[in-house]
């Protein structure tokens, strides 16, 4: 009974790694543990994925 | 005037546009519907045939009025991190937030009901044909014969979610697949199942459109790609040795995604294409709310920055459409 498009359903990767920014609400931005913006270090994000369409993700299902 | 962001703390993109609207010096105010109530507090008063509404979050007051845009990114649930939450204080809360919203004059990426709209995948495909661009052959049925008798037609097809969606109890993704000639079919029966003709491309495009401005990206097909390997179908599973490219946009392709954008009456969507061994651009799909973070960390393409600039505009437009008509001013 299961719906023909689930025949090739796979297990969704979520994103394992915690990041090393926290959102300060003050400057309304992602921080990184020195201080500086997340945002500012695209090496950064690059690395880890999280600007990334992320397919199955909990959070990114309009990508 | 302030520009009003809804999204989630962690959405690391939208401080992408935070950096470049700080930089211009406009105002700014970022909440999370997920912290309303709580962190996020609102207030509205309809009196003397007047509105005066305010937000705040995190020590910001902000009133309705003084918004000159609002940027739907990446929004939790309304009221989904209260202490006592409920399906019923989500409706409550989001009413509330977005009934106020929505009364406002600012301009929207992207407004709620063209984004609710626009989100229909077969609606995007009748929509792209009108516009004049390419479509692979598609079907969308729950008859097994149906099926059957369009892969007849069209050997080589894929499958890909109707919705875009993918399951979550237990989390799933549903790639983009090739379907094997000789399938059996009978479970279409039991879900509505999208297959369209798969396009044998050598590059995946994502064009990035804001407003008027197109920023296109191109991620060339691998030449050894197994074209059964789910990577070489969906772009999302794809390996990540070959980078995404800035690219140029064929001028009937610009036309119409631009035709597209006003038809939907979306501020921002994300295309994607697959461009065959001809060069022709196909539709797959236009996402009102799509990823872009990547496509500018691999590219250097200025989207964040445009996206600032469209939000950054002084003033509100006039209202002279709801929900898709022409309305007049009482």
């Amino acid at each position: 009974m299961q719906p023909f498009a689930l025949n090739y359903a796979r297990p969704a990767v979520e994103l394992e790694a915690t990041t090393p920014y926290v959102y300060d609400s003050g400057l309304q931005l992602n921080v990184l543990m020195d201080g500086r913006v997340a945002a500012g270090d695209l090496a950064l994000l690059r690395e880890l994925g999280t600007t990334t369409s992320t397919a199955g993700s909990k959070t990114h299902f309009d990508d | 005037m302030t520009v009003l962001i809804l999204t989630c703390e962690e959405d690391v993109t939208a401080d992408m546009v935070v950096v470049h609207l700080n930089a211009s010096g406009v105002p700014v105010v970022r909440l999370d519907p997920a912290d309303l109530p709580g962190g996020v507090a609102l207030s509205g008063e309809y009196v003397h045939g007047r509105f005066r509404g305010h937000l705040q979050s995190a020590g910001r007051l902000v009133s309705i009025a003084g918004l000159r845009s609002v940027w739907v990114r990446r929004p939790g649930d309304a009221a989904a991190r209260a202490a006592q939450p409920s399906a019923w204080l989500t409706e409550e809360s989001a009413q509330a937030l977005y009934g106020m919203l929505l009364g406002s004059d600012a301009r929207w990426m992207n407004h709620p009901d063209a984004a609710r709209r626009a989100r229909h995948k077969p609606w995007q495909l009748r929509l792209a044909q009108r516009c004049g661009l390419p479509v692979p052959a598609t079907l969308i049925t729950t008859f097994p014969q149906a099926a059957r008798e369009f892969a007849d037609r069209y050997p080589d097809l894929v499958v890909k979610p109707v919705s875009g969606a993918h399951p979550q109890d237990p989390p799933r993704a549903v790639p983009t697949s090739r379907v094997a000639p000789d399938t059996d079919f009978s479970a279409v029966a039991f879900g509505p199942t999208l297959l369209q003709r798969r396009v044998g491309k050598r590059a995946d495009v994502r064009l990035t459109v804001v407003g008027e401005r197109l920023l296109a990206a191109r991620k060339a097909t691998a030449q050894d790609a197994d074209p059964d390997d789910p990577g070489s179908v969906d772009v999302r599973f794809a390996p990540a040795g070959i980078p995404w490219h800035p690219t140029d946009v064929p001028p009937r392709v610009a036309d119409a995604v631009r035709s597209y954008l006003r038809e939907a009456e979306l501020a921002y969507g994300a295309f994607d294409f697959a461009e065959d061994a001809d060069g022709t651009w196909w539709f797959l799909e236009c996402n009102q709310s799509g990823q872009f973070g990547f496509v500018e960390v691999e590219t250097g393409l200025p989207i964040a920055r445009t996206i600032a600039e469209w939000l950054a505009r002084p003033g509100p437009e006039p209202r002279t459409r709801v929900n898709g008509s022409s309305t007049t001013a009482c």
